[in-house]
């Protein structure tokens, strides 16, 4: 790891660290393994009046050599319900982690923007192409079923999707497991037959 | 060939690098001219030169002073505002003192030098170089945290944005946008945000290494060159080297690196296939379309399932292996196979209407496919005897020296390496007639085409034997007498073979075959 790299994370730890607006805004920083600067793990705080409120999202980072000249590379490891993040594999589709990269941004920079983009999702370029449609076609059972998931997946506090867990429990008691019945319900808009048609299909 | 011909450009090559330097710099055509290629070569009248990368940028700079002289900016901005007009002068001095000219900064993301913040700059021309490197350093005397790397640095510098970074964090940038990303002009701020290019000045100012500068030089100028239709870069790997033509007719031009190549398509020199022919016959080489001949020529399909199959075997029922279908047919009619076993068996039965479709359909393929397999074996053929061949030079060598050891002066000996550059250039044209004769229409012109062909084919095969065999048992007094017979047969051979296809070309003499 080139010199430049490991010093300027180091010093991003110490700015997280310190930062107030980072505490109240809910964005943290950790490292995986001790004095291992390449393998970072992030946390997001679901921003409040969206689906995600409340949630904790867990954020894969990984520094390249050639950081900040080129972006890290970040992907959600807590599975979310977004337009702009692959409800596969969280694969996030967000311009300042590609081209729009700048040596300026920091990692805490970008988790703030990756906050923003819990709050306002930019569904005319989608990620995720099933949940972009959910989105435009029917923005309520969207935000149910974003609120769904952070509920199952980011610990948010549960308060209106009782009705969807019933669901996914009821599925879920032909054998498949919890997870791939949430995924078939959610991509079927929560239909119970459809749902089972997509779990037999896949 | 080669090192003959080098010779002769790295002189001209220094005299225009001298003649550069001198003070009005200006560049004349047809300066340094390289005629020793160009002659030979029968449609090549014309000149061209090379320009190394030094020079491109010289001559870049010329054209930014030339717009510079009505416009009045600093040099670097100029540059900046043609390269997003595509270097066309006439377009910016329009859009310049018509528009509105703080767009035309903006569009070409740079800022307008007028309107710096807190700095009343007059056009008065002495002022303009020293103002850009006066904005793009701060003060030495505090010390600031680059938002890069979040050191402390006392050499920060920045563009006119007001972005300002540690020189080590600029050089860390540049080499990543110059040599892993490949840009030159259009390297933007560092900052978030910020679109503001970068100019030459600055870049030249800040980079450390001459590679890296040289490699910034290329990528500089490639907008400039891209731009110039008179211009183009050496295709070889690695040469950096640009070819300038003074006629948009040039063809047939040889870089200073020693590599030949056709200036409209960079393709190696491909005398006498024109250049749409070449890029048609190279795709078909390239591409399965080959395959699917041969598919077609050599399978046939189930009739039920449309699945490709080969025989492998004599018997003619055939069972489709595909496993949802197991269609029983026979090979010769294409039918079911039930009524050959039981009742009526008519396969013999020669039925006009029904599989004779589908049999010509066959061996038209199949006979399309032996005729180009019969014209790119040829071609395949020279191309190996071509590279083959360059190994004679080495060869040759030696028997120069040998002959010069024998009260022969080394001018005297020259004729043997230029028999072996005939060689080659008449086994490159032989290589690209086959091409030409793939596509042609046979008519009476095409049969004079092919005489030639046959003629320089024996010429040329005549020359390559004696060079390779005889010339080792040979003696000496024979040699030059018989070599310069060979290779002037040879010349005279292909010169009339392009001459007569040039004319063709003119009078549209040729038709073509639309494969």
């Amino acid at each position: 790891m080139a010199n430049i790299s490991i010093s300027r994370v180091k010093r991003e730890f110490a700015e997280v660290v310190k930062s107030e607006e980072a505490k109240r805004c809910g964005i943290c920083i950790k490292m995986l393994n001790e004095n291992n600067f390449t393998k970072l793990l992030g946390e997001i705080t679901g921003p409040p009046d969206t689906p995600y409120e409340g949630g904790k999202f867990l954020v894969d980072i990984e520094i390249p050599d050639s950081y900040p000249f080129n972006p890290p590379k970040m992907k959600f490891i807590t599975r979310i319900w977004h337009p702009n993040i692959s409800s596969v594999t969280g694969a996030i589709c967000l311009d300042i982690l590609k081209d729009n990269w700048a040596a300026a941004l920091t990692l805490r920079t970008v988790l703030m923007s990756l906050q923003v983009l819990l709050s306002a999702a930019e569904p005319d370029d989608p990620q995720d192409a099933v949940v972009a449609k959910q989105y435009n076609e029917n923005i309520h059972l969207f935000m149910k079923t974003a609120r769904h998931w952070s509920e199952a997946y980011a610990k948010a506090r549960p308060i209106k999707t009782q009705d969807f867990h019933e669901k996914v429990r009821k599925l879920s008691e032909t054998g498949f497991s919890d997870d791939s019945c949430r995924t078939a319900l959610s991509k079927s808009g929560w239909d119970e037959q459809r749902g089972m048609e997509t779990l037999l299909d896949s | 060939m080669e090192s003959d011909e080098e010779g002769i450009y790295d002189v001209e090559s220094d005299a225009s690098i001298n003649y550069n330097s001198s003070d009005d710099g200006i560049y004349s055509e047809g300066e340094n001219t390289a005629h020793g290629e160009a002659n030979d070569f029968m449609d090549e009248p014309t000149s061209y030169k090379c320009l190394t990368s030094d020079q491109i940028f010289n001559y870049m700079m010329k054209v930014v002073d030339e717009v510079n002289a009505i416009l009045q900016l600093p040099p670097h901005i100029t540059c900046i505002l043609l390269n997003h007009f595509k270097w066309d002068k006439e377009k910016l001095m329009e859009r310049y003192y018509e528009g509105d000219q703080d767009k035309i900064f903006e569009e070409a993301q740079t800022i307008n030098p007028f309107r710096l913040k807190g700095k009343v700059v007059s056009s008065n021309t002495n002022n303009i170089t020293s103002f850009s490197m006066q904005s793009t350093k701060r003060p030495l005397t505090t010390q600031e945290v680059c938002d890069i790397c979040y050191l402390p640095s006392q050499h920060m510098n920045g563009l006119q944005c007001g972005h300002f970074f540690c020189i080590d964090c600029w050089n860390e940038y540049l080499r990543i946008k110059i040599i892993d990303e490949g840009q030159g002009q259009k390297i933007a701020c560092p900052a978030n945000d910020c679109n503001i290019l970068t100019d030459y000045e600055t870049i030249l100012s800040l980079l450390r290494g001459s590679d890296i500068k040289t490699k910034y030089h290329q990528r500089l100028t490639d907008g400039f060159v891209m731009s110039h239709h008179l211009m183009k870069w050496c295709p070889s790997p690695g040469c950096s080297v640009v070819v300038k033509v003074t006629t948009a007719g040039t063809r047939n031009v040889t870089c200073i690196c020693g590599h030949a190549f056709c200036f409209h398509c960079l393709q190696p020199i491909h005398e006498p296939v024109r250049c749409p022919l070449l890029k048609k016959w190279l795709r078909k080489c390239n591409d399965d379309s080959e395959t699917a001949h041969w598919i077609s020529a050599n399978t046939k399909e189930c009739p039920k399932c449309r699945a490709t199959i080969e025989k492998n075997g004599g018997c003619n029922h055939m069972i489709c292996q595909n496993k949802s279908c197991k269609f029983d047919f026979c090979w010769i009619c294409l039918s079911a196979w039930s009524p050959h076993g039981s009742s009526w068996y008519n396969c013999n039965r020669y039925d006009a209407n029904d599989s004779v479709a589908a049999r010509t359909a066959q061996e038209k393929s199949r006979a399309a496919l032996n005729r180009y397999l019969f014209y790119c074996d040829r071609y395949m053929n020279h191309r190996q005897s071509l590279e083959l061949e360059h190994k004679l030079y080495s060869k040759i060598k030696f028997k120069m020296e040998e002959m010069q050891q024998h009260n022969m002066s080394w001018i005297e000996v020259q004729f043997l390496k230029k028999a072996v550059d005939i060689l080659c250039k008449c086994r490159n044209t032989l290589k690209y007639t086959y091409v030409f004769a793939f596509y042609l229409r046979s008519n009476n012109q095409a049969t004079i085409f092919e005489a030639n062909q046959k003629d320089l084919e024996m010429a040329t095969e005549r020359l390559s034997e004696y060079l390779e065999r005889d010339v080792t048992t040979d003696e000496l007094s024979n040699i030059k007498q018989k070599v310069q017979d060979k290779a002037k047969y040879c010349e005279g051979r292909c010169e009339a073979l392009l001459r007569h296809v040039y004319e063709g070309y003119d009078m549209d003499l040729w038709e073509y075959l639309d494969e």
